[in-house]
């Protein structure tokens, strides 16, 4: 029998459940099957990088770069297809594109030595640098019109975008490998103690290297998927995604220094950020109310845990 | 150091328990000015626990402690070192990017017309360098400086606030035999200026090369203190392991089988040279020595946490990989490493990952692991190994030292392995789960699997062994039969002092 | 003691600043035009916004921190300091203003950081997010254009001291002087025993908590200032301003020689780091490498100079009297 503890991702549940309800209440355009596909295609970039970025940061590492890579790989799209390349090759290079960009990060920290923070801001800069590179100062317009429809149409007879499809068949994926099989044990074991986990035969190095690696492809899926949705590929897209996503996974209940964290808390996350976005949208917010409330969500998912602790020590120490 | 001096420190009847634990019962220590006072004891015996009440770090529970004629202000590192207690820890831990003069002084640098004055910081460093005898620039950074040379900061900065006591915990361990010589030179210069510098050491011939009086402790008490000059080593060792060895350890007659591990040439630079041996099927193998002669790198070199420069390792004839051990787990190797809290386990995570964490290909099916057979498989061990827990889904970090060892060895006996290591596998754990693992071990040893046993403590090896392994300085110096084996012998080994 | 040449081959940022003399000369081999008077104008001009920037971040960084957030608080100071004419204050009131918001963001990092110990990464990210907010919410599609700068601030901008930008002058002062106060007083000195080791800082007794908020406040402080130099610099503000350019501070630090790994570097690194950066802008240019390039190079440098600090620190080797034991 286990008793029931009342966790972080329940309260982020909650948080959930009474955005939508607010949302409902003050227009009545939210809850309708248009306002659910518009979030789902505001927020299935962010839910993909942030599967991954989960895994990551559980597992003690950061990556401030996903955001370049996204927009680097949609300019490889972009860019092989301009040069002639057919458009499913082009998605091909868009990916592995991504995977290269994660695994560059993977062995500056796995192999040199560095710290995943100050690799990952060198290679924010580079992976953007790189995208300005290939496309100059031309973004890519000219895209396959049977490809962009997926960018903005629904899966016939459905109100669900198509980009639904990639959103729940990875975070399915996501959610069975992270807590029910090796793989994620060891990410957990890795973040709350390397050590240990080098002693009890984890092959640590590698995982970093591979969650690293796994990172970038989810960039580059992200990266195709937002090219569809723009129907172009420009050397200035995603700015300041990466931010999104780290809100996202912190207030999803993943704690920062590592180890701790679970994956439908993350999902509940985003989705709860996509539910404001949307919300506030159609009250007519400004784009710059939905900076302050990401801040805001980011500052809030490192504050309270550490208040509440803070709360606890004090009681505890009081009753000794 | 009449008798009719005062004493600089008097700690009277001092106790201290840790859980369940009673570290030290009955301590007792009074130092002279000007003397330089060795504090003997096997690992356990409480050593570090007194030192640590005298750096603040803990408060003592029971008992006196005086300083220069006061009550010894206990609990705070930065109130003792303002009583004038400094303490060289055989690691020190220097600000590795601050220069020598800075380290000296941090924290309350020399000011002039109110800003910091460097020159006669860089002086004044040099100076008390010059004093101790030795020749370091106090204007290079500490990074990469010599743990020789960091006990020499230490001590630099034990002079500069004036401290009447100064103690050396193990300070040789990692050291050259001619930064010992060094060090015993600044040591010497301390006690003529007046100090207590108080010794730790394992190293009974620089003991006596150097102490004038020996404090020796055992099982947490003060079991005599006296004139080196009246004392021999033979006499020491008597004291400090004092007890009936064969009790404690009940080691069960084994079949001794073929060869499990060969270890051929094993050579890592700066840790080991030159380490051969075999382990065979139901033979016990303890390797003894001091901190710091290298067992425990060799032991982790075997494993494959760390890679070897040159050499091979193999277990039943085929050659296992270098700095891979997650190959090597699969091949049938285990480790029970030194430092449980650290290495061992994963202290906020609970019993029953904790000991699955070894075993989760085989617990998956179709790749799926559910957490049901974890907390399976940790309670069918934890019903073997006695294991005393509340839910099986409590985090470690809630058992007791004795219980999260149990779980560490459940983690890897889980693995049915064919070479078992243990690196201290009893420190710190009360006695009666010691001989409970005792009994574990030798039971194991009986079903036909090798081990290797690290251990610091000697009855504990000698009890356990079916032969002993010594190293000192980063190679193998001696081997010994359970017939053989003796403390005296062992000892002279691992120290080098033949007599 | 030690010989001078010793000492000198000793100076951490000695390398980089080789590099740049390198650069430069290669720059001037190649188009002359960058070592006349405008040229060398135009870099000092360009390097100076970065420059405060790094000068501020060097503070944190030395400490193993990290502040993200003076791209946000310098836009908005840009832009207050441009507004306070039209919403009828004076200079000074713009300037206090923009001190004052400076030393709130910081304090409010500090705080956090501190006090309440969560990691700076994170709450300077949230609070880049949440000034970027504000500030955006209050100059909406405003721009403030070159008539609306005050004449004081455009002044700073505009003249030059035999040949030397005012504003350059302004930011080889603030450097002379923070680089004097962290080699010289007491209190900045524990910034970098912070930095290099924390728990024997604590152990030392050092007020670790109310350095590390002190240091964020003053990141703070010269942040809000920073603002006035870029509209002064720039003639012009908006919604824009100051986007990303935390990420060009930190490089000019870490390129500098400010670890960032912590307790190591000093402000004269971090500005060598962000003329390094202007330079090599220039020399795209002067080369006739399309600007694209540049952020590309800008990455790579930062990377190459996280991994040769790396690789060079893995290479000291331990002292010893004797060697080891063989």
């Amino acid at each position: 029998m286990r008793k029931f503890n009342f966790a972080w991702e329940h309260g982020v549940a909650v948080f959930l459940v009474v955005a939508i309800a607010l949302g409902s209440g003050l227009s009545e355009f939210f809850a309708t099957t248009d306002n659910l596909s518009f979030i789902i295609q505001d927020v299935a970039e962010i839910a993909i990088i942030a599967l991954a970025m989960t895994y990551l940061i559980i597992a003690g590492e950061i990556d401030l770069s996903v955001a370049s890579t996204l927009n680097l790989a949609s300019a490889a799209v972009g860019f092989s297809f301009r040069n002639g390349m057919p458009f499913e090759m082009a998605i091909v290079v868009g990916l592995l594109v991504g995977l290269a960009c994660g695994l560059l990060n993977g062995y500056l920290v796995t192999v040199v030595g560095l710290p995943s923070l100050a690799v990952t801001i060198g290679t924010l800069a580079l992976f953007r640098g790189f995208a300005w590179v290939l496309l100059g100062n031309e973004p890519v317009n000219e895209l396959p019109e049977n490809w962009i429809v997926l960018g903005y149409e629904n899966i016939p007879n459905t109100f669900l975008p198509w980009s639904t499809i990639p959103v729940v068949i990875l975070a399915l994926l996501a959610w069975v490998i992270l807590h029910y099989t090796r793989i994620g044990r060891w990410t957990y074991a890795i973040g709350i103690n390397a050590e240990a986990a080098k002693f009890s035969g984890i092959p640590v190095a590698r995982m970093k290297l591979a969650l690293f690696g796994v990172t970038g492809l989810m960039s580059g899926v992200a990266g195709v998927v937002y090219t569809l949705r723009f129907a172009s590929a420009s050397p200035d897209g995603a700015v300041g995604y990466e931010l999104d996503v780290i809100a996202a996974v912190l207030f999803g209940g993943v704690a920062i220094a590592g180890g701790l964290g679970t994956l439908w808390g993350v999902l509940a996350a985003v989705l709860s950020l996509g539910v404001i976005r949307s919300a506030m949208q159609l009250l007519d917010f400004t784009g710059n109310a939905l900076l302050i409330v990401s801040g805001a969500l980011l500052l809030i998912s490192v504050v309270l845990p550490r208040a509440i602790e803070l709360v606890k020590d004090r009681r505890k120490s009081v009753t000794v | 150091m009449a008798p009719s001096q005062k004493p600089v420190l008097e700690m009277r009847d001092a106790a201290k328990a840790f859980g369940g634990v009673q570290a030290l019962k009955g301590a007792e220590l009074t130092l002279y000015p000007g003397e330089i006072h060795a504090l003997l004891g096997e690992n356990g015996a409480g050593k570090s626990t007194l030192l640590k009440a005298l750096a603040g770090v803990h408060k003592i529970d029971s008992g006196s402690i005086t300083l220069n004629g006061k009550t010894f202000e206990q609990g705070s590192t930065r109130a003792a070192r303002d009583q004038g207690i400094a303490v060289i820890y055989q690691e020190p831990s220097l600000f590795p990017d601050l220069t020598l003069a800075e380290n000296v002084f941090v924290g309350r640098q020399l000011e002039k017309a109110g800003v910091v004055d460097w020159k006669s910081m860089e002086q004044q460093a040099k100076s008390l360098f010059d004093q101790l005898g030795v020749k370091l620039d106090p204007s290079i950074r500490a990074r990469g400086l010599s743990i020789a040379d960091q006990q020499i900061v230490e001590i630099a900065k034990a002079l500069s606030i004036q401290a009447t006591v100064i103690v050396m915990d193990e300070p040789t361990a990692a050291l050259s035999s001619k930064e010992v010589d060094r060090l015993f030179k600044v040591a010497r210069s301390l006690e003529a200026q007046g100090c207590a510098v108080v010794f730790v050491s394992h190293r009974l011939d620089e003991v006596f090369a150097l102490c004038s009086r020996i404090t020796i402790m055992r099982d947490g008490a003060t079991v005599g203190t006296d004139l080196a000059k009246d004392l021999n080593e033979a006499k020491v060792i008597k004291l400090m392991v004092g007890r009936e060895i064969s009790e404690l350890y009940p080691k069960l007659p084994a079949k001794i089988g073929d060869v499990v591990l060969s270890v051929d040439g094993l050579n890592l630079a700066g840790q080991f040279a030159d380490i051969s041996f075999e382990v065979r099927a139901g033979e016990i193998l303890g390797l003894a020595g001091l901190v710091g002669s290298g067992r425990s790198e060799v032991v982790r070199a075997v494993f494959g946490v760390d890679k070897y420069d040159k050499g091979s390792v193999s277990l039943n004839g085929k050659k296992l990989r270098n700095g891979n051990a997650a190959a090597n787990m699969n091949a049938g190797l285990a480790l029970v490493p030194e430092d449980r809290r650290q290495q061992g386990l994963f202290m906020p995570t609970s019993i029953a990952k904790n000991s699955a964490v070894t075993m989760l290909k085989k617990l998956a099916k179709l790749f799926i692991v559910r957490a049901k057979s974890e907390a399976e498989l940790a309670a069918e061990w934890g019903k073997v190994l006695q294991l005393k827990y509340a839910d099986i889904q409590d985090p470690v970090d809630r058992l007791s030292g004795g219980n999260q060892q149990k779980v560490v060895l459940a983690k890897w006996l889980a693995t049915e392995p064919k070479l078992l290591i243990v690196d201290e596998p009893t420190r710190g754990i009360d006695v009666g789960t010691k001989s409970e693992v005792h009994r574990l071990l030798s039971q194991k040893a009986q079903e036909g699997m090798a081990i290797i046993m690290v251990s610091s403590e000697l009855p504990e090896v000698l009890g356990m062994a079916d032969r002993v392994l010594v190293m000192r300085e980063g190679r193998m110096v001696g081997e010994f039969d359970r017939k053989q084996a003796t403390a005296e012998k062992v000892m002279a080994a691992a120290t080098g002092v033949t007599k | 003691m030690t010989s001078l040449i010793q000492k000198a081959l000793r100076i951490r940022e000695l390398p980089i600043f080789l590099f740049l003399v390198v650069v430069a000369l290669v720059t001037g081999f190649a188009n002359p035009a960058f070592f006349t008077v405008a040229g060398l104008q135009d870099v000092l001009l360009g390097v100076s916004i970065v420059a405060v920037l790094a000068i501020a971040q060097t503070l944190v960084i030395v400490m193993k921190h990290i502040d993200l957030s003076v791209g946000s608080t310098i836009g908005f100071t840009a832009y207050v300091m441009g507004a306070a004419g039209s919403w009828g204050h004076s200079v000074w009131w713009g300037l206090a203003v923009s001190l004052g918001i400076g030393i709130a963001v910081g304090a409010i990092n500090g705080f956090l950081v501190a006090y309440m110990k969560l990691p700076s990464l994170v709450v300077t990210l949230a609070t880049l997010y949440l000034v970027k907010g504000i500030f955006n919410e209050i100059a909406g599609g405003d721009t403030i254009t070159g008539d609306r700068v005050p004449e004081a601030v455009n002044a700073i901008g505009a003249n030059y001291f035999f040949g030397v930008p005012y504003i350059y002058i302004i930011v080889f002062v603030l450097m002379l002087v923070v680089g004097f106060i962290m080699k010289r007083m007491r209190a900045a000195r524990d910034l970098y025993a912070i930095g290099s080791n924390l728990s024997a800082s604590e152990l030392a007794g050092i007020p670790v908590a109310r350095r590390v908020f002190l240091a964020f406040v003053a990141t703070g402080a010269i942040t809000g200032l920073a603002g006035v130099l870029l509209l002064a610099r720039y003639n012009t503000a908006d919604a824009n301003s100051g986007v990303g350019i935390e990420l060009y501070a930190i490089a000019a630090c870490v390129i500098g020689g400010v670890a960032i790994a912590g307790g190591i570097g000093t402000v004269y690194g971090a500005m060598i780091g962000a003329v390094l950066l202007q330079t090599i802008t220039s020399a795209l240019g002067a080369l006739g490498i399309p600007q694209f390039w540049q952020l590309a190079v800008n990455g790579t440098l930062l990377i190459a100079a996280i991994s040769l600090d790396r690789y060079l620190s893995s290479r000291v080797k331990p002292t010893s009297i004797m060697g080891s034991h063989e």
